[in-house]
């Protein structure tokens, strides 16, 4: 059965969380949004249905999160917790109910990022842990690695330099490069230390993105196992994962327990539960 | 694979949070804070914002910086707060994250900063309101606690104790109805929104009651006449003032 880091939300069921959780973790310009938007491709491709989601992506405090942001009064402490909300509303009301219904959720950054993040601004490791003990443990986490003298030309060249990746609330009386510079190294070095404590699987993400990729399509197909038999790919299946994301949306309403909610006994019996659910939940069956 | 970087991380502040073991005005070892720290709990009801409003005035008679901040106000985060609660998007646990983050901005901006300089601080509700309300929805009694773990430890808390049906009383002639997530309807107890409260509100009273000796509230008791309780927070707090004269902003 599935487990957290310790502690466990109320009404949190582990059981019946069929869908695997996969992780991918690096700094700002490691090249995870090209590698995630490759993979959920590739996975759709193979008959997987896919949820990804990422930081600051909540329905509750996404927006909040961005508003404070364009300020310039946002206290580390605040900071911290107002990404443990939109982690955790993410948590309870998109990644379990997916992995509920058998999807792989493929997650641009999790705990780690937040932890990393907050440590060097220098919140307590141990107050972070205590935090985010409530989240589940991955199927796999996969961190692109990246060194600062790779990293300065892929961010600044493509975006310029930003406030916030370059820690500009951390450094302030420094310019954005010197900034950037210490923020960015101090980020990797705390990631390094994650890294030997949540046993990452590291990918050096210095390569180019092809390379990147074929990487981790061979280790996120290790992590899967071998394919159950309800999860071969049905021709009608793939049709319909078309169409699947748009309807996203409607299943992964908060507080719906897909699981909880029986199939009829006439269902077919390739057609089983945990894909049939969410495909009678789009109209779709 | 080395990460190489010609460069150094230069000498950064580490702030840990506070620990609420360690009394705010030695919290580094170095920085003695000067100010004062009030707060007043209880259940919905039980008269401690009346109580509070009227030791304000009495310090600021006396002479003293009074500062007052309210559970649940602080501009960067009420705007989420709201909305969760309207769409009734908050499940326990980010009804606990949401007010923590309200209270980690208003611990930030003011009320470290206004100990620091110096003021009279006065909280209605504080940390422990968190505690009673997260526990009372099902969140982890020490999880809870270690959320909260940056908070600066008040000078005193007075815990304004009153019978759950006295409290009930005083509401009802007061207002038409009780809101969704204050009669804890999001437990789904009862769809009757006054049972669910009076369900609700008495779990938190027993939260309270176990936080008496866990954190050394100061009870008053809430059905005494307000004049006597008044009387009695002023004689707590004035003990605390003894040796603060330096806190007025005037002879």
């Amino acid at each position: 059965m599935r487990q957290t880091y310790g502690k466990q939300l109320p009404a949190m069921t582990l059981s019946g969380l069929a869908g695997k959780l996969i992780v991918i973790e690096g700094t700002d310009g490691a090249g995870r949004t090209t590698q995630i938007n490759q993979l959920k491709q590739w996975l759709e491709e193979l008959g997987h249905a896919v949820l990804d989601t990422g930081m600051t992506r909540s329905r509750l405090a996404g927006e909040g999160i961005h508003r404070a942001k364009e300020g310039n009064n946002l206290g580390h402490v605040t900071q911290s917790l107002f990404y443990a909300t939109d982690f955790i509303d993410r948590l309870e009301n998109e990644i379990i109910p997916a992995l509920r219904a058998g999807f792989i959720v493929l997650t641009d950054r999790y705990i780690y990022s937040l932890m990393a993040r907050a440590t060097v601004r220098g919140m307590d490791p141990s107050w972070l842990r205590s935090i985010y003990s409530v989240a589940l443990r991955p199927d796999a986490i996969f961190y692109l690695r990246i060194g600062l003298d790779q990293l300065l030309p892929r961010v600044v060249f493509s975006r310029g330099f930003n406030y916030w990746e370059s820690g500009m609330d951390l450094f302030p009386g420094h310019d954005m490069y010197d900034s950037f510079c210490m923020y960015q190294t101090a980020l990797l070095a705390e990631f390094d230390r994650l890294s030997e404590e949540y046993h990452f699987e590291t990918i050096d993400a210095s390569a180019d993105a092809e390379t990147v990729c074929k990487h981790l399509k061979a280790r996120i197909l290790e992590a899967l196992g071998p394919p159950a038999p309800q999860a071969v790919a049905l021709p009608i299946y793939l049709d319909l994962m078309e169409t699947l994301d748009e309807r996203l949306a409607g299943i992964l309403t908060p507080g719906r327990d897909i699981a909880e909610e029986q199939p009829p006994q006439d269902m077919p019996v390739a057609l089983h539960a945990p894909i049939a659910q969410p495909l009678r939940e789009t109209g779709l069956l | 694979m080395e990460i190489t970087s010609n460069f150094h991380i230069g000498p950064f502040e580490i702030l840990y949070p506070l620990k609420p073991s360690v009394p705010f005005n030695q919290y580094d070892g170095k920085n003695i804070f000067p100010g004062r720290l009030f707060v007043v709990e209880g259940i919905d009801g039980s008269g401690k914002s009346t109580q509070l409003s009227l030791l304000h005035k009495w310090l600021e008679s006396k002479g003293y910086g009074v500062v007052f901040s309210e559970w649940n106000s602080s501009p960067l985060v009420k705007d989420t707060t709201k909305l969760g609660k309207k769409k009734k998007l908050l499940t326990p646990a980010t009804f606990s994250l949401i007010h923590a983050t309200d209270f980690a901005d208003r611990t930030e901006r003011s009320i470290l900063p206004l100990l620091k300089a110096g003021a009279v601080v006065l909280c209605d509700r504080y940390v422990y309101t968190a505690f009673a309300r997260d526990v009372a929805r099902g969140m982890d009694r020490e999880w809870v606690r270690d959320l909260y773990a940056f908070a600066a430890k008040p000078t005193v808390a007075f815990y304004f104790r009153v019978p759950l049906e006295t409290a009930i009383g005083r509401l009802l002639g007061a207002r038409d109805g009780f809101k969704y997530y204050e009669a804890g309807l999001d437990l789904g107890l009862t769809d009757d929104a006054e049972d669910s409260f009076r369900l609700f509100q008495g779990r938190i009273l027993e939260e309270y009651e176990k936080m008496i000796p866990e954190f050394g509230l100061v009870v008053i008791d809430a059905t005494l006449p307000v004049e006597v309780q008044q009387a009695q927070m002023r004689q707590i707090a004035g003990k605390h003032l003894e040796s603060a004269k330096n806190l007025r902003t005037r002879p």
